[in-house]
């Protein structure tokens, strides 16, 4: 049962806030989609309107061909996990899992089955008949994704369900949910903060920022390519540098920013570049030299990062923070210059003016 | 948990509301009452049953004794409420845990019964005077409220704060009135205030406490209304609403009275 | 830093009233020749069996209209819900001299129900209404409804938001959802909210001495015309003794009961 979910032009208010600004998504049968941001971007509103517990200003929501968006809640059949589990506390770990099937009018027996099955597929069976509050968190975790799953929803969402948990536990239940969520082939939303966890976890991510999504795309893409300067600061590309194309040469592009730096691109390694646009790159990709054409720097803080040092710099285009081997540490005050490696780059659009 | 109520849910809400108000507001409207028996609505409106009140000497005298014994009581019970409710929660592990079960006590102990006690092995056997006996009885009353109200708000309480001041170099006693005490101080108003209107009202305990020429509000109007039938209890009753009424507002500036739902 | 108030405790309260209790086993013959004398007396044991039936009924009466109330409370919006609160926190602090005479000045002779219902042409209007065991009940619920409200409110706020939505996406209506999880979840309170009310009740003196009067005489109006009419202090260390023991016995059972149901402590 694989169904798709899409979202059409959906506004929400919280008052008067607008929380949510006409998003749109569409989510693939069997896709597992990630909404990725920091708190207050919207993700965690657009999960509630799809699970019903809010009412859109405007736009629409259909799962497959069913139309949801005035569809009251307990009659939406999506499975949710919740940030802090919301298991009933009064009900045997067996009776949470069974509650969505009870509701759906099984017999005992059906229940008792399916909630069994389902429980031994978490390795929880042992547990059955505890209440939530005997249980750790990961093992809370796993009886709020049986519970989701067992009602085989055609669609699952997860509202930052591992954030309670210690780090390694984390990343043993992004395996386990990923594993369920494949063998089940159910479309899924899984609104997190957590870059690393949204990335590992999904086959798209959806990069969210005060109600809208900034950029929709796989994660490797995302990584590597960010389309605007809020996507690239968000995925670690630390340098930004504002330029203007100041001659074009077949493909040989020079450029100038501020502070008089200048620089000289090439279309062949970075794509088109646009008269005005902003050069993005990790600390890796900006290399410390002594010489060469790059911009001028005087050397601050340096830090041991494993693989190599990175450098706080002073430019006349601001702080940057640059990169250089172990092998030849620069001392704070040393003057040098600092050179992009074309493939570790982004070409960016400029920022609007806000 | 906001959401839609069922009409029927409503309406009977609606209802029991009216039940809780209704009886007060014909208190209100009985002490304006030009008659000279109690009736309602009222025929005509007077103030005349407020002055009664201080014209009748029973009155006026009990009410000076209930808010000497109230205010009294109340300072005793945070003089030794504060410490102890600081006690209770900064060292609740090393503490014995029927320590605090104790201070529940007063609670727990039917009040009627605290009184009659009290009269038998304090006032009788240990011949203490009257009043003294009352105030220790309002102070046993009043007791689990200023350690109550007073351990919730110190409950919020970041003790590291204290032990940062400790560790600045200042001394402990110091600390608790400089940095502890101002911390708590909306528990601390809110309690004064639950106390005082506490103890005011009581019934059970000063039954047994108030002698001839010595007795409390409440008792006065319990033996008043046994023998007349007139607006002043009426009165009386609407100036104690009114202590309510400031006692609430203190409340919730303070501590917000929703606090009283927990 | 506890000492003082602990001392004050023990010396005044735990002392005196455990020598109340204490008296009632040495002043007869044998150690419970006062509670077979209580229990022997026609009279006595109908003030215990009145007061125990007035407190039960009263507990239930509040439990019911209490708990609808405070769910209807919780689930309002919160500017109106706290001024809901409020509304009910007025009558709690007001005091239960003032609550019982307001329904003296409703139920009397002469009272406004009386006169309403003879204005209306009722039959054999106006009715003795005071001193009637439903005169003190109605007075009893009215004076602590406010405190079951204020006991359910609580608890039912301490239901988190999301263990209502989970129940809803996993299928349940707002009736189901109701049954299932919100009224199991609020047991508890109800439970202490019943043992507050019936411990209130059961101990109550100002509301039945007012609208009981001699002829529904409870535990706590006999105890104080014993001890200060009669001058029968063996007696009234009896009943002292006996309301002792039947306030400690309901808060410890239904403790135990509340701690066994409640499934959020582990």
């Amino acid at each position: 049962m694989t169904t798709p979910l899409t979202l059409r032009n959906l506004t929400a208010h919280y008052g008067a806030t607008k929380v949510l600004d006409d998003l749109s998504l569409d989510v693939g049968a069997g896709e597992l989609v990630a909404l990725l941001g920091a708190s207050g971007c919207g993700k965690t509103t657009t999960l509630r309107l799809v699970a019903g517990f809010l009412q859109p200003t405007a736009g629409t929501i259909h799962l497959g061909a069913t139309d949801l968006t005035r569809l009251v809640a307990h009659k939406r059949n999506i499975g949710l996990v919740f940030q802090n589990y919301a298991l009933f506390p009064h009900l045997t770990v067996r009776d949470n899992v069974a509650f969505g099937l009870k509701q759906r009018g099984l017999s005992g027996a059906e229940r008792g089955s399916r909630a069994g099955e389902m429980l031994e597929r978490v390795g929880l069976s042992a547990l059955a008949g505890r209440l939530p509050g005997a249980l750790s968190g990961g093992q809370r975790q796993r009886v709020a994704l049986a519970r989701a799953l067992v009602i085989e929803p055609p669609l699952l969402m997860f509202d930052e369900p591992l954030s309670n948990l210690d780090a390694k536990l984390r990343v043993e239940m992004r395996v386990e949910i990923r594993e369920l969520q494949r063998a089940n082939q159910t479309t899924a939303i899984f609104v997190t903060h957590d870059q690393e966890e949204a990335f590992s976890i999904s086959d798209r991510v959806a990069i969210m920022e005060a109600g809208r999504i900034r950029q929709f795309d796989r994660p490797e893409t995302l990584y590597s390519r960010p389309a605007n300067a809020f996507v690239a600061r968000f995925v670690g590309f630390e340098n930004l540098i504002p330029l203007t194309v100041t001659a074009r040469d077949a493909g040989r592009i020079t450029a100038e920013g501020e502070g008089g730096i200048d620089m000289t691109l090439l279309e062949d390694d970075l794509g088109p570049i646009p008269d005005r646009f902003i050069l993005a790159t990790r600390p890796d990709g900006l290399r410390v030299l002594y010489g060469g054409h790059g911009i001028p720097a005087r050397i601050g803080l340096r830090t041991y990062v494993g693989r190599a040092y990175h450098y706080q710099a002073e430019t006349p285009a601001g702080n940057l923070v640059a990169s250089g081997p172990l092998g030849q540490p620069r001392e704070h005050g040393e003057t040098a210059r600092l050179v992009p490696e074309p493939e570790q780059c982004s070409i960016l659009p400029p920022e609007a003016a806000a | 948990m906001t959401g839609r109520l069922h009409p029927a849910l409503i309406a009977f809400a609606f209802i029991v509301y009216f039940f809780l108000m209704g009886p007060l507001v014909i208190v209100v409207g009985a002490a304006l009452s030009d008659t000279g028996y109690l009736t309602f609505p009222p025929q005509g409106l007077t103030l005349h049953w407020f002055e009664r009140i201080f014209e009748m000497s029973a009155f006026r005298r009990t009410l000076v004794t209930s808010f000497q014994v109230a205010a009294i009581s109340t300072c005793f019970a945070l003089v030794i409420g504060i410490p102890a409710a600081y006690a209770l929660n900064r060292y609740r592990v090393q503490l014995p845990g029927w320590l605090s079960t104790l201070f529940v006590l007063p609670v727990l102990i039917p009040e009627i019964v605290l009184g009659f006690s009290l009269l038998r092995s304090i006032q009788v056997g240990a011949g203490l005077p009257v009043v003294s006996t009352l105030i220790v009885g309002h102070t046993l009353l009043v007791l689990p409220y200023a350690v109550r109200v007073i351990s919730a708000s110190l409950a919020s309480f970041d003790f590291t704060i204290e032990e940062a001041a400790v560790s600045l170099g200042s001394p402990p006693v110091k600390t608790f009135f400089t940095i502890v005490l101002p911390n708590v101080k909306a528990g601390v108003i809110a309690s004064i205030f639950l106390a005082f209107i506490t103890s005011i009202n009581d019934v059970s305990v000063a039954l047994f406490l108030t002698g001839p020429g010595i007795s409390t509000l409440p008792i006065q109007i319990l033996a008043h209304v046994e023998q007349f039938f007139d607006p002043v209890i009426a009165s009386v009753s609407v100036l104690l609403m009114v202590l309510t009424v400031i006692v609430m507002a203190v409340v919730e500036r303070t501590l917000g009275l929703t606090f009283l739902t927990k | 830093m506890a000492a003082p108030a602990t001392a004050l405790v023990v010396l005044c309260l735990v002392l005196p009233v455990s020598a109340t209790i204490t008296a009632t086993f040495y002043a007869g013959g044998g150690p419970f020749d006062l509670y077979a004398a209580f229990l022997a007396s026609g009279f006595r044991r109908s003030v215990l069996w009145r007061t125990l039936e007035i407190s039960l009924i009263t507990t239930a009466l509040s439990l019911v209209i209490g708990f609808f109330t405070a769910y209807a409370i919780s689930r309002t919006p919160p500017r109106w819900r706290s001024v809901l609160i409020i509304l009910a926190v007025f009558p709690l602090l007001t005091g239960v001299v003032v609550r019982s005479f307001a329904w003296l000045i409703i139920l009397g002779r002469n009272g406004i129900l009386n006169d309403f219902l003879v204005w209306i042409g009722i039959e054999g209007a106006p009715f003795t209404m005071v001193f009637t065991k439903g005169s003190v009940i109605v007075a009893m619920v009215y004076l602590f409804v406010p405190l079951m409200v204020l006991t359910i409110v609580g608890v039912l706020e301490n239901i988190p938001d999301d263990v209502i939505e989970a129940a809803q996406s996993l299928g349940a209506s707002p009736t189901q959802t109701f049954r299932q999880v919100i009224f199991p979840l609020a047991v508890p309170g109800l439970i202490v909210g019943a043992v507050l009310v019936f411990t209130g009740s059961f101990n109550s003196y100002a509301t039945p001495q007012l609208l009981g009067g001699d002829q529904q005489m409870m535990m706590g109006t006999f105890l104080y015309q014993r001890a200060m009419v009669a001058f029968d202090w063996d007696g009234a260390t009896t009943v002292s003794a006996i309301m002792v023991a039947v306030t400690l016995a309901v808060v410890i059972g239904m403790t135990r009961v509340a701690k066994h149901l409640n499934p959020m402590t582990t």
